[in-house]
């Protein structure tokens, strides 16, 4: 499955669906006194419409919790980014067609920029971010692999390929070349660095999670 | 300046090959001018410890780690976000530009008009210290209504800057813009029509460019030439706009750290150039301005200078004393930033019987939108020893954003079509289309060309070429097919470039240069070079990249360039340092200077061996410190870089589908600094060309002007499931004339060939049917298809 429609199916309330799902509901509540953040709030929520000030959330994030002030239709990309500067998820073209953002909420990669922090932590599913891995003392053995087969050239697409790729080590620990392709379908290099980043998966993979 | 002859001995390395041992072939002995300071020249028979060693890059740990910090991801305390206000219209004046109701908008901080040049020169005024006359200019334009026409949708009007993003986009949304639209053309046929709207007022929409003339340039008589032809084609060719797409936009974040003095994290390719047009604009001192760009997240030709953007992000800094981040969205990338221009070229090729050329000639009209220079680059030129070459070349101007330059601007699209009619006139003179090549090859000192030709051609089995063509014959609808295409790209490095290379008495050891690492691995090429000189190992050298402050100039990363400058200038510096060490510790050792060596971490030569910190602990509170420039090449006319590339791919005729099996490819760079860099950009030079080939192309609504893909979900990149098997070959091409390194680039030609390669590729596939316009999409396979049988 590709991770577009892994993210689709991991989030009852990705940006996408969310569009959509306003789209849709918009004869029926929509008055045009709601905004559509607060018509899907209002749903969901069915006795508390909220926003669209910002509202009190706690986001999980690599393990730490974090309160902050966000408005309901903050992604939780810019949350991550803005808010709490964690980086490492990169902002590309903020509307899921490039993978750059991609972190893993509750263990699924899924486009950040595509879901809303305030949702996700409603939700209460931890995020995790390449921050969570290892560090550059200390790499893990994925990363190490990347450095190795030089899998980075400007390095801006690297954190969204390298979460993808822990997610699919995570669900199938030894993947075949098209598993791999397959699974990082929905992530996007300009610089045209794939044959190495297949390479890196693979030579990962035979050493095993337990190498690192 | 002083120079002295130097005997050094060039040739091409050919690296170990199918159990073959690393070879050394055309190996030739000349007399190379050096100028005085430049260290001893290496040749083709030195072997250098580091340098050219396969070593991964030393910021590869910070990139997979998430640490590397992009200007994107910059976030000083206090920062401000900002986002520009674009026109709607493909042409049009603006009859009002109402930014009261955005200022009162919450968040909002400061809203600025771009559309006038008046306000633009008050900003300026008043940045510079000059509160009257930016008064008097205020003045003046608020009663003269002046303001700049829009002439493509995505031109700039206005920008805001507010506390979070979102308020800067609601406030962005509030200005209230009058329009008066004006006629408009989009499409290049269109606007080539006598009645045409003008793009550009007063100003035909085609503009001729400039021919250069000489032994690379146009020369001959191509109506001679022809005559004298056994065989003549006529052709034409057609390439559609590439969007850039670097993954990091455009953008920065400006602060002025004193009243005057402006720092400003970019986005861009060339720091110097970022911090000239500021501080044009600003009317400051250069040196007041400082460019930082430690980290870049992709750079293919479209971020030279501050744009409209980086002024916005200045000047919004200026207004609410702030730090401003004005990062462009990917609509804005793929609207106004600059593309790979169109082509429409039309050939005419004539050869004697034997394949010898006798004419080149090509005819193209490209559009740039307002923008300029959609030459298809100089293959007709440069690829064969034809004595009859003209290539005329037209930009077409349309109400759409700026051209810019993109990775061997003009080349793809020129071999593109000078490649597929090379087959053609192979096919017409009945001669293997490699034949074809190898006897117009242009003989020049020290190239390899011919070499990456053979080899290329042995590893990829060309000779499978006849067998397959007779198997299409009796298979089902997917046909297949090999092709090649020829590269070449000029060498353009040079100074000015320089470097600075400091050792502390704890043994670390820095270098400093001024050019920025946008992805090829400059970081590392400097930690190598350096490393050589001290026998050290890379990741024991400190690398200082990216930043204007220092005042070590090095140049904008475009051409080719960077490694070709600034390598020389930092094995200069080096080589220097190290004997400044060497002469002050050699007195301490009791030993002679030029007995002692550096290698392996450890100091040899003296009476007791030590390692390199014990020795630099002899400088006991001092430091050694040199700068050297990047010296002249020692000759002025250097061979250029060359490659061949083989393609095979498969054609399904039901669906139309072109699916790219492998592509075979034998480039060199000179002597290439990394094999790991360098076959990253070989990978990626040739998955952009794929892209190219097959799923890049804007696409535009002419009766509306507007751009329908401006994004990555109906704008085409190629991913994971378009990657072919790659083989790629790197032969050393060491010509001594050069530089110290005797290093070249590699970026472009890279790119160069692949479009044209898939292209032969698909004809030999269909039967000598060429699809003549990129991107070779399924629809237009069907459609070549069903006109070949109607």
């Amino acid at each position: 499955m590709s991770q577009r429609k892994r993210e689709s199916n991991a989030n009852e309330l990705s940006r996408r669906g969310f569009l959509k799902g306003a789209g849709l509901g918009a004869g029926a509540v929509a008055t045009g006194v709601m905004t559509p953040a607060e018509t899907l709030l209002a749903a969901e929520k069915k006795d508390e419409i909220r926003g669209p000030g910002e509202l009190a959330v706690t986001l999980r994030v690599n393990g730490r919790r974090h309160r902050l002030q966000v408005e309901p239709r903050v992604t939780l990309l810019d949350a991550l980014r803005d808010r709490l500067g964690v980086t490492g998820p990169k902002k590309v073209c903020d509307h899921g067609e490039c993978g750059a953002c991609t972190v893993l909420l509750d263990g699924r990669p899924v486009y950040a920029c595509m879901n809303l922090a305030a949702d996700v932590a409603a939700r209460n599913l931890p995020v995790e971010t390449v921050e969570n891995l290892g560090t550059p003392e200390h790499l893990n053995t994925l990363q190490q692999e990347w450095v190795r087969q030089d899998a980075s050239q400007c390095g801006f697409c690297t954190s969204g390929f390298i979460m993808a790729a822990t997610a699919l080590l995570r669900d199938t620990p030894h993947p075949s070349p098209e598993q791999v392709r397959e699974q990082l379908s929905g992530n996007l290099c300009r610089c045209g660095t794939y044959p190495k980043i297949f390479a890196a998966v693979e030579a990962a993979a035979r050493r095993g999670p337990g190498s690192a | 300046m002083l120079k002295k002859k130097v005997r050094a001995t060039g040739g091409i390395i050919i690296p170990p090959l199918n159990g073959q041992p690393q070879k050394i072939a055309d190996a030739e002995t000349i007399e190379v001018p050096v100028p005085a300071g430049e260290p001893p020249l290496w040749d083709v028979y030195t072997r250098p410890q580091v340098v050219g060693q396969p070593i991964p890059r030393i910021d590869g740990p910070i990139k997979v780690t998430g640490r590397a910090r992009y200007t994107y991801d910059q976030l000083p305390a206090g920062l401000l976000h900002a986002v520009l206000v674009r026109s709607a219209h493909p042409h049009a004046r603006l009859l009002s530009v109402d930014i009261a109701p955005a200022q009162k908008m919450p968040g909002v901080r400061a809203v600025i008009r771009l559309d006038s040049p008046d306000l633009m020169r008050a900003s300026a005024a008043s940045a510079a210290g000059n509160p009257e006359q930016a008064a008097a200019i205020r003045q003046a334009a608020s009663h003269s209504q002046k303001s700049k026409t829009m002439l493509f949708v995505g031109d700039e009007i206005a920008a805001v800057a507010a506390d979070t993003l979102e308020q800067a986009e609601d406030a962005a949304r509030a200005i209230r813009i009058e329009y008066e639209s004006l006629p408009f053309v989009t499409d290049v046929a269109a606007a080539r029509q006598p009645d045409a709207p003008r793009v550009h007022a007063g100003q035909d929409n085609i503009r001729p460019l400039p021919s250069p003339h000489g032994p690379d340039g146009d020369r001959g008589d191509v109506h001679e030439g022809l005559a004298q032809a056994d065989a003549v084609i006529e052709t034409r060719y057609e390439t559609n706009v590439a969007m850039q797409n670097a993954l990091e936009p455009h953008g920065s974040v400006a602060w002025w750290d004193a009243p005057n003095h402006l720092t400003v994290w970019a986005s861009t390719q060339g720091i110097f150039g970022f911090r000239g047009d500021l501080a044009h604009f600003f009317q400051m001192p250069a040196s007041q301005v400082r460019v930082i760009t430690d980290y870049l997240g992709g750079g293919f030709g479209a971020k030279f200078g501050a744009g409209i953007y980086g002024i916005a992000a200045a000047w919004l800094a200026r207004e609410t004393r702030a730090p401003v981040k004005l990062m462009l969205d990917r609509k804005a990338e793929n609207l106004a930033v600059g593309n790979r221009p169109s082509s429409h070229q039309q050939l005419r090729l004539g050869a004697k019987k034997d394949g010898t050329l006798t004419a080149i000639e090509v005819v193209n009209f490209g559009t740039p939108g307002i923008g300029h220079g959609a030459g298809a680059g100089a293959a007709s030129r440069r690829f064969y020893l034809c004595p009859n070459v003209s290539q005329r070349d037209h930009d077409v101007a349309t109400n759409l954003g700026p051209a810019a330059a993109f990775r061997a601007p003009g080349w793809p699209q020129g071999a593109f079509a000078l490649e597929q009619a090379m087959d053609e006139l192979a096919d017409k003179l009945q001669l293997d289309p490699l034949e074809l090549r190898q006897k117009n090859y242009w003989d020049k000192p020290f190239k390899a060309l011919r070499i990456q030709y053979e080899i290329g051609a042995a590893r990829f089995g060309w000779r499978r070429r006849a067998q397959i063509a007779a198997s299409n014959r009796n298979s089902g609808p997917v046909k297949r097919g090999l092709g090649m295409a020829t590269s070449c790209w000029p060498t353009f490095g040079r100074p000015p470039a320089q470097a600075r290379v400091v050792v502390h008495s704890d043994g670390a050891v820095e270098v400093t240069v001024g050019c920025q690492d946008i992805g090829g691995g400059m970081r590392m090429i400097a930690a190598q070079v350096t490393a050589e000189e001290f026998g050290l190992r890379p990741h024991q050298v400190r690398v200082h990249i990216g930043d204007t402050q220092p005042g070590i100039y090095g140049p904008a990363s475009g051409g080719s360039v960077t490694t070709t400058s600034v390598a020389p200038a930092i094995r200069a510096a080096a080589y220097d340092a190290r004997q400044k060490l060497l002469a002050a510790i050699a007195p301490r050792l009791g030993a002679a200077p030029e007995s002692l060596r550096l290698r392996g971490g450890k100091l040899l030569g003296a009476p007791r061996a030590l390692s390199f910190a014990s020795a630099c602990r002899l400088l006991r509170h001092a430091t050694i410190s040199a700068e050297a420039d990047r010296a002249q090449n020692y000759e002025p006319h250097l061979t250029e870089m060359h490659g061949a590339q083989f393609a095979e791919v498969e054609v399904d005729t039901e669906t139309g589908r072109i699916r790219v099996v492998k592509i075979t490819a034998v480039h060199d760079c000179g002597r290439s600094m990394n094999r790991l860099l360098v076959e990253s950009q070989v990978n990626g030079g040739i998955i952009m060309g794929l892209s190219y080939a097959l799923l890049e192309g804007r696409v535009v609504d002419h009766p509306t002007g507007h751009v329908m893909n401006s994004n990555l979900d109906f704008y085409k990149l190629a991913g994971t499931r378009e990657i072919p098997e790659l083989d790629v070959v790197i032969l050393d091409a060491i010509d001594p004339r050069g530089n110290n390194l005797d290093v070249k680039g590699i970026g472009e030609p890279v790119i160069v060939p692949t479009a044209a390669a898939i292209g032969n590729a698909v004809a030999h596939a269909l039967g000598g049917l060429h699809i003549r316009e990129l991107p070779m999409t399924p629809d237009r396979v069907l459609n070549a298809l069903a006109a070949v049988r109607a």
